[in-house]
């Protein structure tokens, strides 16, 4: 019997080539179930107007128990947003992806997530810890906690131990 | 300053006097910054400034011994860095047996590797003559290129030659000295030794540390006790349970299934179904609700989201307050807002600081795009014996499909991403008026565990309908993200 993970990637997969994605945001590449690739572009008016970026998706044999690991893709010329939750590495913070993942989300979900994230983005600029995490992220972004300081509205970086 | 406040001594100039406090204090003689407040009997600095008796300290007799093996290292060094090509010298090893309260230590210092790479990183400052005393050592520049053969047949390789400090040297003096709990004087990995850090990774590292310790957001598991007693039944030929949807895998509950265990239905307290093998792996890393977080066990305190006056359910497109602190994460946004979607069909009683919530993020995200939400809407309906018959739509067969559903809830996609567009939506905004929720319910246990299920809980999500969440957001996104 398929895995969970499968069986759950599998149904989503079959959604989402018989409704397609939401506007803005294309499937690019699913060969597997290990890993995804999705465009996405913000529609309408906003500061990444005309601007698609690519989006990875990494699922491990937990999904959806475990959340995905997203990020954008910044390799063969690719770059990720500028967005203060988008590190230049790719890595997203957004806290729907870590500690408040829930299994009723979905690879769609997420990307209508990230795209809305994007759309409402007033000032296209780095996170202000952007070259710290860079320079020590580690590849994986799920391995980064990333912590929200409500007074300060700053997102800040933290490594996983392994 | 009183005349009997301790004097101060001063490790640079080793005068005893009374400070400079500008505003830290400073050697009133040399203006070092270097002092000591001697305050301490049991710790004179006088005696640790004092080479001659340093075998006073600790019983610790081999510093004298060691900084000068260190300085004849330093010296071979830059004779190393004179020439450039010439293979790195490999002078003898300097073997020092240490004993002090904790027992003996045997440290090593010269030897081949110790000296390697010293050519092209050689970088040292003029030896001073003589045996520098510890002040000295620790106002001198990187001691680059030095290695410490300890702790591993690498040696000094792995070692940060750049970041080796006057404060590396100082601890090795503690670790000598028998107040180090370092069990080799090599280079640590990442950079940190006790206190101290050598590179910026290290440092980052330690404020992670901090960070991580004082994070109160990482999920509690339920126990296993909490999840024993939660109610399961077996489905069986007629029941309602069959019309309805599992939110972990997004199938529909089914009686012929390979896995027996998942004709075993767990219902949380805020009665939404799972198949039982969907949800416990959950729960054993989340001790919530996946749909509406419910808490089985208490979990860490989010970030309240503040109140957002004048937001409300009937697709107010004002931007949110600037000084609207945005919650702590997206899905409690989210759920915040599934929560004020619920809360316009069943008004609730005030709610703390938050007012009325745009509507139907979560729930948009959730059940626009799996259906689960439908389910669950009925499974609460089910609860409060007040509702239409349940309708399913994720079926076996895949597709997401509702040809039939309950006319109470309009079908759309969502009403927050309906409304959140600009004028290239095909659909109409969301409704103005609050979506019907036909019964009334009972007190959530807590503000994020209020509202299972949403007004619009259909999975059904044509294109056209998915089309309209380019512009703004519903509110709590800028809230979120600004």
């Amino acid at each position: 019997m398929a895995s969970i993970s499968s069986r759950r990637l599998a149904k989503e997969l079959r959604e989402i080539q018989s409704e397609g994605c939401p506007v803005g945001i294309s499937l690019l590449e699913a060969n597997d179930f290990a890993k995804w690739l999705f465009t996405i572009e913000v529609m309408g008016d906003s500061v990444y107007q005309g601007e698609v970026y690519t989006l990875q998706f990494r699922f491990d044999s937990h999904y959806p128990i475990s959340s995905p690991a997203v990020q954008f893709v910044v390799t063969d010329g690719k770059e990720a947003p500028i967005h203060p939750h988008v590190y230049s590495n790719g890595h997203i913070c957004a806290s729907i992806l870590g500690n408040e993942w829930s299994p009723v989300l979905s690879v769609i979900a997420v990307c209508v997530t990230l795209q809305s994230m994007l759309a409402s983005c007033k000032k296209k600029e780095r996170p202000t810890d952007n070259d710290r995490y860079v320079r020590n992220a580690p590849e994986n972004p799920k391995k980064t906690l990333f912590h929200y300081d409500g007074e300060h509205y700053n997102f800040k970086s933290t490594y996983l131990q392994d | 300053m009183s005349s009997r406040e301790p004097l101060w001594f001063c490790h640079e100039c080793h005068a005893e006097m009374r400070p400079l406090m500008v505003p830290d204090p400073v050697c009133a003689s040399c203006h070092g910054s270097f002092v000591e407040k001697m305050e301490n009997a049991a710790d004179d600095p006088r005696q640790f400034a004092a080479g001659d008796d340093i075998g006073d300290l600790g019983g610790a007799p081999g510093v004298d011994a060691l900084l000068l093996t260190l300085q004849s290292l330093m010296d071979r060094g830059m004779e190393g860095r004179n020439s450039p090509n010439q293979r790195p010298p490999t002078g003898p090893s300097v073997t020092f047996e240490v004993r002090s309260p904790n027992g003996s230590r045997t440290v090593r210092f010269g030897g081949a590797n110790t000296l390697g790479g010293r050519n092209h990183d050689g970088s040292g400052p003029a030896s001073p003559d003589g045996v520098p005393n510890m002040s000295t050592f620790i106002r001198m520049p990187p001691l680059n290129p030095f290695g410490i053969p300890l702790g591993g047949p690498s040696g000094g390789a792995g070692v940060d030659r750049q970041n080796i400090s006057g404060a590396l040297m100082a601890q090795y003096l503690m670790a000598l000295l028998g107040h180090n709990d370092t069990a080799t004087l090599g280079m640590p990995e990442n950079g940190r030794m006790g206190d101290y850090v050598f590179n910026q990774e290290a440092l980052d590292q330690i404020i992670s540390q901090i960070m991580e310790n004082s994070n109160a957001h990482r999920p509690v598991p339920a126990t296993e006790e909490v999840i024993a007693k939660l109610p399961r039944e077996v489905l069986m030929e007629g029941s309602e349970r069959l019309e309805q949807d599992c939110a972990v895998c997004k199938e529909q509950f089914k009686l012929d299934t390979e896995d027996p265990d998942e004709q075993i239905v767990v219902t949380l307290p805020c009665k939404h179904p799972f198949h039982q093998p969907c949800i416990l792996p959950w729960l054993s890393s989340s001790g919530t609700c996946p749909v509406c977080r419910f808490q089985l066990v208490p979990q860490p305190e989010q970030h309240a989201p503040p109140g957002r006056p004048g937001a409300d359910n009937g697709g107010s497109r004002s931007p949110p307050s600037p000084n609207a602190g945005p919650p702590s994460s997206l899905r409690e946004q989210a759920m915040s807002t599934g929560a004020g979607a619920g809360r316009n069909g069943a008004p609730a009683p005030g709610n703390g600081n938050r007012g009325p919530e745009p509507g139907g993020l979560f729930h948009s995200l959730f059940s626009g795009l799996s259906g689960f939400a439908h389910g669950s809407h009925n499974n609460h309906a089910a609860s409060n014996s007040n509702n239409t018959p349940s309708t399913s739509h994720n079926g076996g067969s895949g597709s997401s499909s509702s040809p039939n559903h309950d006319p109470s809830h309009p079908r759309s996609w969502s009403p927050s991403w309906g409304g959140t567009s600009g004028g290239s939506r095909p659909r109409s905004p969301r409704p103005t008026s609050p979506q019907p929720i036909p019964q009334q319910r009972s007190p959530p246990p807590r503000r994020s565990s209020s509202d299972p299920a949403s007004p619009n809980s259909h999975s059904t999500s044509p294109r056209g309908r998915r089309s309209g969440n380019s512009n703004n957001l519903p509110g709590g996104w800028a809230d979120e993200l600004d």
